[in-house]
């Protein structure tokens, strides 16, 4: 039952990213089931077929298969352009603290750059965050980068150039970056709610209003003339400790690292196991049965994205006031962008979410130091993290394709059985797609 | 006959889908000019033979000759380029363009504007539609809108398109489900205009009266096997539908008389708006007394799913008031009126009755997840949700491959169907709403839920069932409601009316 | 020069580019396919079509001052433009992926790709540090007589040969999309896909074809803005223009002559509030609020007319073709 359990599970959370229209595979199991022909058939896959189409192990198999296809492709680009690939992505890793680097300068060590690089993950993580649950309740909160913005720009101005002390200004900087953050969500919820304005289109006018707003009052008020950004926010008020001597080396210590890990945990257990997290999920697959169930679509829309904002917000903070300690006015944040992709080669799933931030922000950190040794780019890290996103798009088609395969090796092995001759020398059988709709 | 009259022939044609058989060697001739019907229930496998004939699919074994020529038929394409051609069940219109648009979709004639810039002209299209109307009387208007059209002139449109493509072999594929009597026999009446034409005609049904009123033979397909061949003026409808189902028949289904108790629904003055501010019912009333089942007919579009998301809170009122039992509930939410006892089977079961891509038991419980055991403090209880499901899957039979933890989009349609009736009996409501529960299932299926709803009426439970089928009505119906254009038009009881007066009052023809 | 020329001339240099890019978007969302990948679009065009430019100028292809890279890089970045929506449809029509996933994926590739590509080439092939390509500002014509006429007379001033390009593919593509076989065929497929499978046509191609047409249009809005408000290529091209194309069609309903409506309103919007800026003579601050303006007035408009919006019904879904 267990087992059962975990495969229907994880094959939920793949439909719901892939929303394919129809699935063969399990089209096949009810045939089966109503022609009640159930001994076992020797199934003739080749072993690509074999390792993927394990439908338990997909959610995990498909995105390491489309990471795998992606550095190989890039490999062989680097190696054209005669870098060595290897050596690349090995210097990834040391920029990013996972592996030693072979020199460090004086007060750096692999712990500088491995604090850097979590330092980093932490609003991705939040942000990611985010885009997955309004994704899982049928939204797409393209606008997280405004979002981040107006509640960093929100705890800099309350707590950040206030002089409060560390243990009330800490968590006032997280609350108010929740708060501000689920306000913005919240109207893109209410003007979808209330006017019917597409999500994605008001989140996209909201960042443009957000951004030359807070710009507008930056200029204004919080200039530092000498750095064109905003005034630098007070070390109380930051969520990292930056500039810490730790075992003779300099590190920052993100203080909402392990929070950020236990709201992705706690973000799986709400949508899992709890009614709200019924209730989005379902509004989510399907709007319409959603409110024939009983279920107020709307105020659930706008709940989801309340609690999107609230998550952006979370990120905006440890954005603002961690990974940085100022805003530059006019612009947005590209991580509310890259966000999104995090979240979707998580998979839309928040413990998938970690793994892709860890992913992410590796590529991210580990550039600089790559582009100084090895003389390439570091822009060919956002290249790497597009092409594994073009390949986990197509993974709704390889799951199909898998699904498909699987079927001609069962009707072949079931006619081989019919015939009583070794397997294989039957016809070639036309399968339709639609498996089980004859008539 | 002559070999020269065959047109179509079918000779040892097999298709085999994953786990079924759907046509396991069937070899039929049809001939040039009668009408020719294939009878079966769903499942039988007649669509799946005559989508090979249409070029839909393709014969794993057989072959298919058209007019003395051995054919290969792999697009629809190719269907029409040998003059055959279909009208589906679903009718393949775009909503927003004109009825010749449509006709000539695909086919469309250029003029070159100044000789040079290639457009499309649609005069003479709306001429040559217009007159091809005129000639076989189907009253077809080639400039008006296909979303602003009836359901049966837009399959009137199908036809014009086969015939503006100058179709020999028409595949009509169940034409009468959505259509009232009377346009039933104005159908039949084109079908046999078409024959006298010199067209072949091949009709795909279950109703047996249609054969026989129209058609010159008939074949029987049982799981997907020709049953029989048979000459529809010498044979007798019951023998048809013994082997049309492989055993005798039983129709009817025991019904006793209503014992009606208190009235449980009441409905005043009721008018719904769609959300383009059009009234889609107007000043309906009626009541539903505890122990009656009260049955809605009309074509499609008449007001009546409107009419039953409204009463069951999907859709806002705008004026009239609906009272359960007496409380007012016009205003009220879909969860409370649930509580209060409504209970609803929609008549779009993939889409509103059940979220695909959850499991079956999310799906058993969706009505009452908030609810302990499901839930108590918001936390949901899986283990409930388990138990509670394979009680259900136990007890209303519902075929499923992984249990409780089935994905529901993986179960068959009458599965599906299974699970929403089971999950709104368990309601245990005082008022039942049915929509068209028994679209598209097979006879077995179709008796357990007409046989269902008795059982339910008897336990003293006020049904209100909308149905496109009349037949279905007729059946199980206590009181019977027309609507017509939004209105209600007649409500009496169901002894008290003839078919044909039902199907008068469905056409707006008659007034009370 | 009076301001309400100004605004005039500002407003349509805004004005047409975002419209020829939601041109492409209508005929991608009208055959089906929603396309949130027009930002990426009209950044690979531009960047295609700056390369060749800079490549012109770099490598003396033509005489110094000749117009000829100006206006060969249109075509370049039309193509460059298609190509990269070659893409977006083979993952929507073949790879049957999420449509949105898809954009939003073609989105992040395409500034990823340019950056890479930019900084790359210029070391390579240039030997320059730069991140971008420095191009002339496109020239600006006046019409003689016609620019005198009062107020409407800007309309023939001071306007970029762009603009001119654009009303002409307006107006072809009007035709296109209402009065062609392959329009009828978009528009079918937006609708009733099955009716056009039915009807012979193959839902697939005609789908396809849209897509890349997006991307050429897109293309073309990007070099557009290349040559205008920046006069380089770079990653600040990436401006948001092809959300606000969205915004524009979406409030267009899906149609050319409205979308062309709410273009030019969002174009007189930007340029009249930054006028109102220049001529309160506030601090230069404050054109930051000025830009909010058309911002929000699109939200607020959209807020009325959102409700009778109707989205072409089969927009976002994968075509199968066995399904019935």
């Amino acid at each position: 039952m267990s087992e059962q359990k975990r495969r229907n599970t994880s094959s939920v959370i793949l439909r719901e990213v892939a929303e394919s229209s129809l699935d063969p595979a399990t089209g096949t199991q009810d045939d089966r089931e109503e022609t009640g022909q159930s001994e076992p058939l020797q199934i003739q896959m080749n072993w690509f077929l074999r390792a993927f189409s394990n439908e338990r192990w997909q959610f995990i198999s498909i995105p390491l298969l489309s990471i795998l296809v992606s550095l190989i492709a890039i490999s062989i680009m680097l190696g054209i352009m005669g870098s060595n690939p290897f050596n690349v992505f090995i210097t990834f890793l040391q920029g990013a603290g996972w592996i030693m680097r072979p020199v460090y300068a004086g007060g750096y060590g692999q712990l500088s750059d491995l604090s850097n690089t979590l330092t980093a993950f932490t609003p991705m993580l939040f942000a990611a965050l985010a885009v997955t649950i309004a994704f899982r309740g049928g939204l797409f909160n393209i606008g997280i980068s405004g979002q981040m913005l107006i509640s960093g720009f929100l705890a800099s101005v309350i707590v950040g150039y206030s002089g409060l002390s560390a243990f009330v200004a800490k968590p006032l900087v997280l609350l108010i970056g929740m708060a501000a953050g689920a306000a913005v969500g919240g109207l893109i919820g209410f003007l979808k709610y209330r006017f019917n304005i597409n999500e994605v289109v008001a989140s996209i006018m909201l960042n443009y209003i957000l951004q030359y707003a807070v710009s507008y009052f930056i200029k204004i008020h919080f200039l530092d003339q000498i750095s064109r950004q905003s005034r630098v926010v007070s070390q109380a008020s930051m969520l990292v400790l930056s500039d810490t001597k730790v075992g003779g080396v300099y590190v920052s210590i993100p203080l909402c690292f392990i929070l950020a890990l236990l709201v992705a945990v706690a973000l799986q257990f709400f949508l899992k196991k709890t009614r709200l997290g019924y209730e989005i999920k379902a509004v989510g697959a399907n709007r319409r049965a959603a409110q024939y169930s009983g279920i107020r679509v709307r105020r659930t829309i706008l709940v989801t994205m309340m609690l999107s904002g609230a998550l952006a917000g979370l990120a905006g903070v440890s954005y603002y006031l961690g990974y940085f300690n100022s805003i530059e006015p006019g612009a947005l944040t590209s991580l509310g962008f890259d966000s999104i992709a995090t979240a979707l080669l998580g998979n839309a799933h928040p413990l998938g979410a970690i793994a892709s931030s860890f992913l992410i922000t590796t590529l991210d950190t580990g550039g600089t130091y790559m582009q100084s040794m090895m003389g390439v780019r570091q822009e060919i890290a956002q290249l790497v993290t597009g092409m594994i996103l073009l390949f986990s798009a197509c993974s709704a088609f390889f799951r199909w394709r898998i699904a498909l395969s699987r079927q001609k090796a069962e009707m072949r092995a079931r006619e081989a059985a019919a015939s009583g001759g070794p397997g294989g020398c039957g016809p070639e059988v036309e399968v339709s797609v639609q498996g089980g709709d004859v008539q | 006959m002559p070999d020269t009259d065959v047109i179509v022939e079918m000779r040892h044609i097999t298709k085999r889908f994953p786990g079924i058989v759907a046509n396991d060697d069937i070899s039929l001739q049809i001939h040039t000019g009668e009408i020719f019907a294939f009878a079966g229930e769903n499942g039988a496998g007649k669509s799946t033979l005559m989508s090979m004939l249409f070029g839909m699919y393709q014969p794993d074994e057989g072959e298919i000759w058209v007019r003395g020529k051995r054919v290969d038929i792999s697009s629809p394409n190719e269907a029409v380029a040998l003059g055959i051609s279909m009208v589906h069940q679903h009718f393949k219109l775009v909503r927003n363009y004109t009825v010749a648009e449509n006709i000539v979709l695909g086919i469309e004639p250029v003029t070159r504007l100044l000789g040079l810039i290639p457009y499309v002209n649609m005069r003479p299209v709306n001429k040559a539609v217009r007159e091809l109307s005129e000639r076989y009387g189907l009253e077809v208007d080639p400039t008006s809108v296909i979303e602003d059209l009836p359901v049966s002139t837009q399959q009137r449109v199908e036809i014009l398109k086969m015939l503006y493509r100058e179709a020999e072999i028409l595949i009509f594929d169940e034409p009468t489900a959505m259509l009232t009597p009377q346009e039933i026999s104005y159908l039949l009446d084109i079908i046999r205009k078409l024959r006298e034409d010199g067209k072949t005609i091949i009709l795909i049904t279950h109703k047996l009266e249609e054969i026989k009123q129209v058609a010159d033979r008939c074949a029987i397909l049982n799981h997907g096997k020709l049953i029989a061949t048979m000459d529809v003026a010498t044979s007798s409808t019951r023998d048809m539908a013994s082997k049309m189902v492989g055993r005798e028949v039983i129709f009817e289904i025991d019904k006793t008389p209503a014992r009606p108790g208190p009235v449980v629904l009441e409905v005043s003055d009721l008018t719904v708006e769609n959300e383009h501010g059009v009234d889609v019912t107007q000043d309906v009333s009626f009541q539903i007394h505890a122990g009656e089942i009260f049955a809605i007919a009309g074509v499609a579009g008449s007001g009546q799913v409107e009419l039953a998301d409204a009463v069951a809170g999907l859709s806002p009122v705008k004026t009239g008031a609906v009272l359960l039992e007496g409380r007012d509930i016009t205003r009220m939410l879909v969860r409370p009126r649930t509580l209060k006892g409504v209970s609803y089977i929609p008549e779009d079961r993939q889409d509103v009755g059940l979220i695909l891509d959850f499991l079956l038991e999310d799906n058993l419980a969706s009505k009452s997840y908030f609810k302990a055991p499901f839930s108590q403090h918001s936390i949901l209880h899986k283990d409930a949700f388990d138990a509670y499901a394979d009680d259900l899957i136990r007890r209303y039979d519902i075929r499923c491959s992984s249990g409780a933890l089935t994905l529901t989009r993986s179960m068959s349609g009458g599965n599906q169907q299974k699970a929403i009736v089971a999950r709104e009996v368990e309601q245990d409501a005082r008022l039942m709403i049915f929509v068209q529960p028994t679209r598209g299932l097979d006879i077995g299926a179709i008796l357990a839920i007409r046989r269902r709803m008795i059982e339910e009426r008897d336990k003293g439970r006020a049904i209100l069932l909308v149905s496109l089928e009349l037949d279905e009505i007729l059946a199980v119906a206590d009181t019977i409601g027309v609507m017509f254009a939004g209105r209600m038009l007649k409500v009496a009881p169901a002894d008290q009316m003839t078919r044909e007066e039902v199907g008068e009052y469905m056409m707006g023809v008659k007034h009370a | 020069m009076s301001a309400v020329n100004t605004i005039i001339i500002d407003g349509l240099a805004l004005a047409l580019p975002l419209l020829v890019i939601a041109i492409g978007g209508i005929f991608s969302e009208r055959s089906g396919i929603i396309n949130l990948a027009l930002e990426g679009l009209l950044g690979f065009g531009a960047f295609c079509g700056a390369l060749f430019a800079y490549s012109c100028v770099a490598f003396h292809w033509f005489a110094p001052d000749s117009l000829a890279p100006m206006y060969l890089s249109f075509i370049v970045a039309a193509a460059g433009g298609a190509l990269f929506a070659v893409i977006h449809a083979m993952l929507c029509v073949k790879f049957r992926a999420n449509q949105v996933i898809s954009g939003v994926v073609i989105n992040i590739l395409s500034v990823a790709m340019t950056g890479f590509l930019t900084s790359q080439i210029n070391k390579t092939v240039f030997s320059g540090p730069s991140s971008r390509f420095d191009l002339m500002t496109a020239p600006r014509l006046t019409v003689p007589v016609l620019s005198k006429i009062p107020v409407l007379g800007a309309v023939f001033t001071r306007f970029y040969p762009f603009e001119v390009l654009i009303l002409i593919l307006l107006v072809v593509f009007w035709f296109i999309l209402y009065r062609t076989r392959f329009g009828i065929h978009v528009r079918a497929a937006g609708d009733n896909p099955q009716a056009l499978d039915a009807a012979g046509i193959e839902v697939s191609r005609v789908r396809f074809v849209a897509v890349l047409i997006s991307g050429a249009l897109a293309g073309i809005g990007g070099m557009c803005f290349a040559y205008s408000i920046f006069s380089y290529f770079s990653g600040a091209i990436y401006l948001g223009y092809g959300y606000l194309a969205i915004a524009a069609l979406i409030f267009g309903n899906w149609k050319i002559m409205p979308t062309f409506a709410a273009c030019l309103l969002f174009g007189f919007a930007q340029s009249g509030a930054s006028q109102l800026v220049l001529l309160l003579k506030v601090n230069s601050s404050v054109g930051d609020l000025a830009m909010i303006v058309p911002y929000a007035l699109t939200l607020i408009l959209l807020a009325f007319f959102s409700k009778h919006n109707r989205a072409p019904r089969s927009l976002g879904e994968i075509y199968d073709k066995s399904k019935r």
